[in-house]
């Protein structure tokens, strides 16, 4: 059966759900409020109404730079955006966090496959290939640095660097799935991404001179 | 008209780390083609950017799904990069709950012709093709082996109308050289269009730096984004040059796509 992803968002938003990264969602008197969490007691807030306005509001950080990386705890503030459903809530999260709905419910009904690390960058090809000769002591300090959630991403890690070697320099719970808090909407990082494999072409080029 | 209520559309596009624009001409198209009401759904996925092409088909809801890769050249991204995230085979390739089919890339339709020559008049409004050289401005890498190719073949189909005084083809990184360009042509006015589907670095900076309309410096760029093109016409090495931006925010693209998943379907009959 085709799964239906706004009912399924309408679902938790009607059990409970409120936040999903730095944004709160709220009832409206008609429809949904989507506004930054520290902006919760905030009234001078500009208002928009099209959840295609998600695009411009998740593109830039408050200092007007460009934010590549959506989940990076960075997003603006100063703006609420007024919804009238449960399927505009869902294009606007889409922008604002992309695919994060999706793979939410991929992995609620056992969808996801999670990826090593090692397997990911063994498959990089052209400018990427050189990532191959990452270590996994070097890969450690990678994901410590790039993927903490105070300053790196807010996503769950559900990958390992390869089997048995863990990231310690990371908390526990910032692998664990199950720990996402009630009302908010699981981010989840099914594979290290381009970010990650990007960063790792920098390390292995910076730390190992034979490899250029 | 093409009604796909029952299955769903992912436009597949680079994205770019360092330019907030790069992707701004794939949502647009995705915009388009969702009011439009054409498909179930309609999604964006990257390479550079989220969501990824890893993620995207955990986000569609419906089994069957055309992929059209927004990118002008076949090659390396067409070829090697999409296929192998995706995991597609030729043709149509079964994922888990999804039919995914695979469509040809944008810059293959023949409708690039006349997308390319429209962005040309608009940019050198009244100045007489007959007495004006038009270049196609494409990449040229070994890894976009077929960048080159896809702005040569632009260029011979336009040649064949006969309406510009001469058509060249010029490249950033192979011969002919795109800084060459005087050199290379012999008309009074000249109109210089890139072959690629969004601005970015290179519309804003790498052109502009090649032809000696801009300097290089750091942050050229984003100074560069809007007044390299209201600059137009440019007046140097005793030439009037017009610099157009890149087609990729033309409206008729959102008729490409939909071109491409008709094609596929007419390769691939049910």
């Amino acid at each position: 059966m085709m799964r239906d992803t706004t009912l399924e968002l309408e679902r938790w938003l009607q059990a409970g759900g409120k936040t999903a990264g730095q944004i709160c969602i709220t009832r409206a008197s008609e429809g949904w409020e989507l506004r930054h969490t520290e902006d919760a007691q905030r009234e001078d807030l500009t208002t928009f109404s099209k959840y295609e306005d998600a695009r411009a509001l998740a593109n830039l950080d408050d200092a007007g730079a460009f934010r590549p990386l959506k989940t990076a705890p960075n997003l603006r503030h100063g703006w609420r955006l007024v919804l009238p459903d449960a399927h505009a809530v869902c294009l606007a999260l889409d922008y604002f966090y992309p695919a994060m709905v999706g793979v939410w419910l991929a992995h609620r009904d056992g969808e996801v496959t999670p990826v090593d690390l090692h397997d990911t960058l063994a498959r990089q090809t052209g400018m990427y290939r050189i990532t191959q000769k990452l270590t996994d002591e070097q890969a450690q300090r990678l994901i410590a640095r790039q993927c903490r959630s105070n300053g790196g991403c807010l996503k769950t890690i559900l990958w390992r660097i390869r089997e048995n070697i863990s990231v310690p320099l990371l908390p526990p719970e910032k692998f664990r799935a199950d720990a996402t808090p009630a009302g908010a909407l699981p981010l989840l990082c099914q594979e290290a991404c381009n970010f990650v494999v990007a960063a790792a072409r920098k390390m292995v080029k910076d730390e190992t001179p034979l490899a250029l | 008209m093409l009604t796909k209520s029952d299955s769903a559309l992912v436009i597949a596009g680079h994205g770019s780390t360092l330019n907030p624009d790069s992707s701004g001409p794939t949502w647009a198209l995705a915009e388009e083609i969702r009011r439009r009401g054409v498909f179930g759904e309609v999604h964006c996925a990257f390479w550079k950017e989220e969501p990824s092409l890893r993620q995207i088909l955990h986000c569609v809801d419906r089994a069957h799904v055309y992929v059209v890769p927004n990118f002008i050249s076949e090659g390396y991204f067409t070829k090697t990069v999409i296929p192998r995230e995706l995991d597609l085979g030729d043709g149509v390739t079964r994922i888990g709950r999804h039919v995914v089919k695979y469509c040809e890339p944008v810059g293959n339709h023949p409708r690039m012709t006349e997308l390319l020559l429209k962005r040309a008049a608009e940019i050198a409004p009244g100045v007489p093709p007959e007495k004006t050289s038009l270049f196609i401005v494409g990449h040229g890498t070994d890894l976009n082996e077929n960048s080159a190719v896809a702005a040569k073949r632009e260029v011979d189909r336009i040649a064949a109308l006969g309406r510009y005084r001469e058509v060249l083809s010029g490249y950033m990184e192979e011969a002919p050289l795109i800084s060459e360009w005087d050199k290379l042509s012999t008309s009074p006015n000249v109109v210089v269009v890139p072959f690629f589907i969004s601005d970015g670095l290179h519309s804003y900076e790498d052109i502009p730096v090649l032809l000696g309309i801009a300097t290089e410096s750091p942050g050229a760029a984003s100074a560069n984004r809007t007044s390299v093109f209201a600059k137009n016409p440019y007046h140097l090495r005793g030439r009037t040059l017009y610099y157009a931006s890149s087609i990729g925010t033309e409206a008729g693209f959102a008729e490409v796509i939909l071109d491409q998943v008709a094609a596929f379907d007419a390769r691939h009959p049910a």
